[in-house]
């Protein structure tokens, strides 16, 4: 054992040198692209290639950045309004999908009764409804939920509906050879089994959301980044656009973190770490108890 | 005159599973899976099924499991026709139908969950039960991280964490590699004999039906039957350097010869 542990640390850092250095390199790499483009689009403008009303420069974006976050300190309020309506909306959506996926999919009449209006329903851009909610509920909050709630409700849905029909069947006769109750077979086969489909719906689900609170914001035009966006653009204040719009980006690459983060926790038998993380919790539990 | 007074109550009364003119049939009556099968299975007594595929040895295992009913005939557990799953009956698949999301203490646990709440004593118990079957060091360890062999050990405690007397094994190993194989049937004959349980067992492997039993039904397809009852009277325990004994390999003569004639 100890001639194991000293050979790993012996072979340790001669492996991790040339990696290290590899990624490094890459790093380096990167980098220098993303600068020489920056520098482009900097000198570009400058010297006239670009029209900066359409491009600014990333210099004004800059500057832009600083003025929205610092010295106006208006995004943040925007930012607020927007990501309310896009966790409310995701939340509404994906509740409604999974309790309607599971009644739908765990009951053959309604299933048969449902399913031409299921693929009429995968056929049309749910985001083309907008219009007609806000005519409906009227302006305001409401009714951007509703839009965000319209367009993430489908692939929760969709996937909890494919999940609990394929049970693998193995399993379901193992259930029945131990006389467990319907419900038992829900509870502890059915779901659970299901979870990790579900879990890739609400992925989808929540991209959908943070495009469907902005077109609700585009149309509505009162605040939130969407109609930051549109209002700056129709000022021509581009460079202030682009400061949204990279703002969204940082939104977007957080919240899919954190997605990922709570599917590795939820979904956690799919993931190595996950087990491990779950067998020494109940190693441990087990000892408390004892 | 004292063995034809225990036949004689043996008949009566250690007579844990029989059918009687059992039949199915599957598609509307298309497909014959099972004709006229008539059989006795005495109490803690090993019977393998044993046949080539279609012979209709699992259509059989289900019928006595009560997970599908008889077309026609009557198959009887403790004198009383089966009519569904019950819990003094315990079965396990070739594969091992574990629960991804649960350690292989709570797979052990899981049809105790399901008959009700699970106390301490069962906690104890299936412990023990994963230590019988030699996995006392993966009692948290999820199925993902076990080796084929190592599931179906956590699938054998879970059936024995019934209670069941009735043990319904179908092709249990026939996933794993020879070496596993063997071992796992090695041990599977002392636990079986430690617990005293009746055991089906379905195989198409005529050797291991031979050595792991007391009676080999012989099944054969189209229709599927039972050929031929042959009893093992083989001395316990058994090693696996009996396999080249005469008396095993006239056994093995005597299966292949049925499965031959017809």
């Amino acid at each position: 054992m100890a001639a194991v542990h000293s050979s790993q640390t012996l072979a340790g850092p001669a492996d991790a040198g040339p990696a290290r250095n590899i990624r490094n390199r890459r790093i380096a790499m990167h980098l220098g692209i993303f600068v020489t483009i920056i520098l482009a689009w900097e000198f570009g403008s400058r010297a006239g290639w670009l029209d900066p009303l359409f491009y600014p420069r990333p210099s004004n974006i800059m500057s832009s950045f600083w003025l929205i976050y610092f010295e106006n300190g208006n995004v943040w309020y925007h930012i607020g309004v927007t990501m309310s309506l896009v966790f409310a909306g995701f939340f509404g959506g994906s509740v409604l999908g999974i309790v309607l996926g599971s009644l739908v999919g765990l009951n053959g009449v309604l299933r048969q009764f449902l399913k031409p209006y299921v693929i009429v329903l995968e056929a049309t851009p749910r985001i083309a409804v907008a219009p007609l909610v806000i005519a409906a509920f009227g302006f305001g909050s409401g009714s951007k939920i509703a839009i965000i709630v319209l367009v993430c409700f489908f692939a929760p849905f969709i996937n909890t509906l494919s999940g609990v029909m394929n049970v693998n069947v193995e399993k379901l006769e193992l259930f029945k050879s131990m006389g467990a109750s319907k419900w038992q077979i829900l509870q502890k086969l059915v779901l659970p089994d299901a979870i990790p489909v579900i879990m890739a719906g609400e992925r989808l689900a929540l991209t959908a959301a943070l495009s469907g609170a902005l077109v609700a914001e585009f149309i509505q035009r009162d605040q939130g980044i969407g109609s930051l966006i549109l209002i700056y653009t129709r000022n021509l204040n581009m460079a202030s656009a682009f400061a949204c719009i990279f703002t969204l980006t940082l939104l977007g690459f957080l919240i899919f973190r954190g997605m990922e983060i709570i599917d590795r926790t939820i979904a956690f038998w799919k993931h190595e770490q996950g087990r491990s993380r779950m067998t020494a919790k109940r190693r441990k539990a087990m000892e408390g108890s004892l | 005159m004292k063995d034809y007074i225990m036949s004689q109550h043996a008949k009566v009364d250690d007579i844990v599973v029989s059918g009687r003119s059992v039949g199915k049939t599957f598609a509307n009556g298309t497909v014959i899976a099972l004709k006229n099968a008539d059989f006795d299975i005495k109490r803690g007594s090993f019977v393998s099924l044993v046949g080539p595929s279609g012979c209709g040895k699992s259509t059989l295992l289900r019928l006595v499991s009560g997970l599908i009913p008889a077309t026609s005939g009557e198959v009887t557990v403790h004198n009383k026709p089966v009519t569904g799953p019950r819990p003094d009956i315990s079965m396990m698949f070739q594969k091992a139908t574990l629960l991804e999301w649960r350690t292989s203490l709570e797979n052990v646990l899981l049809p105790t969950e399901i008959a009700g709440t699970i106390t301490l004593a069962d906690k104890n118990r299936a412990m023990d039960l994963l230590k019988l079957v030699g996995l006392g060091d993966f009692v948290f360890a999820f199925p993902a991280q076990l080796s084929g062999g190592m599931q179906q050990r956590v699938a054998l405690a879970r059936l024995l964490q019934t209670g069941a007397d009735i043990l319904l094994m179908d092709e249990p190993f026939g996933a794993l590699d020879e070496f596993t194989r063997e071992r796992l049937n090695t041990e599977l004959m002392r636990i079986v004999s430690e617990v005293g349980a009746t055991t089906l067992f379905v195989t198409h492997n005529i050797s291991e039906a031979i050595f792991l039993a007391d009676q080999v039904f012989v099944m054969t397809s189209r229709p599927g039957q039972v050929a031929k009852i042959i009893d093992v009277d083989l001395e316990r325990p058994r090693s696996l350097s009996i396999q080249t004994s005469p008396e095993f390999n006239n056994l093995v003569a005597d299966v292949r010869e049925t499965l031959g004639a017809v």
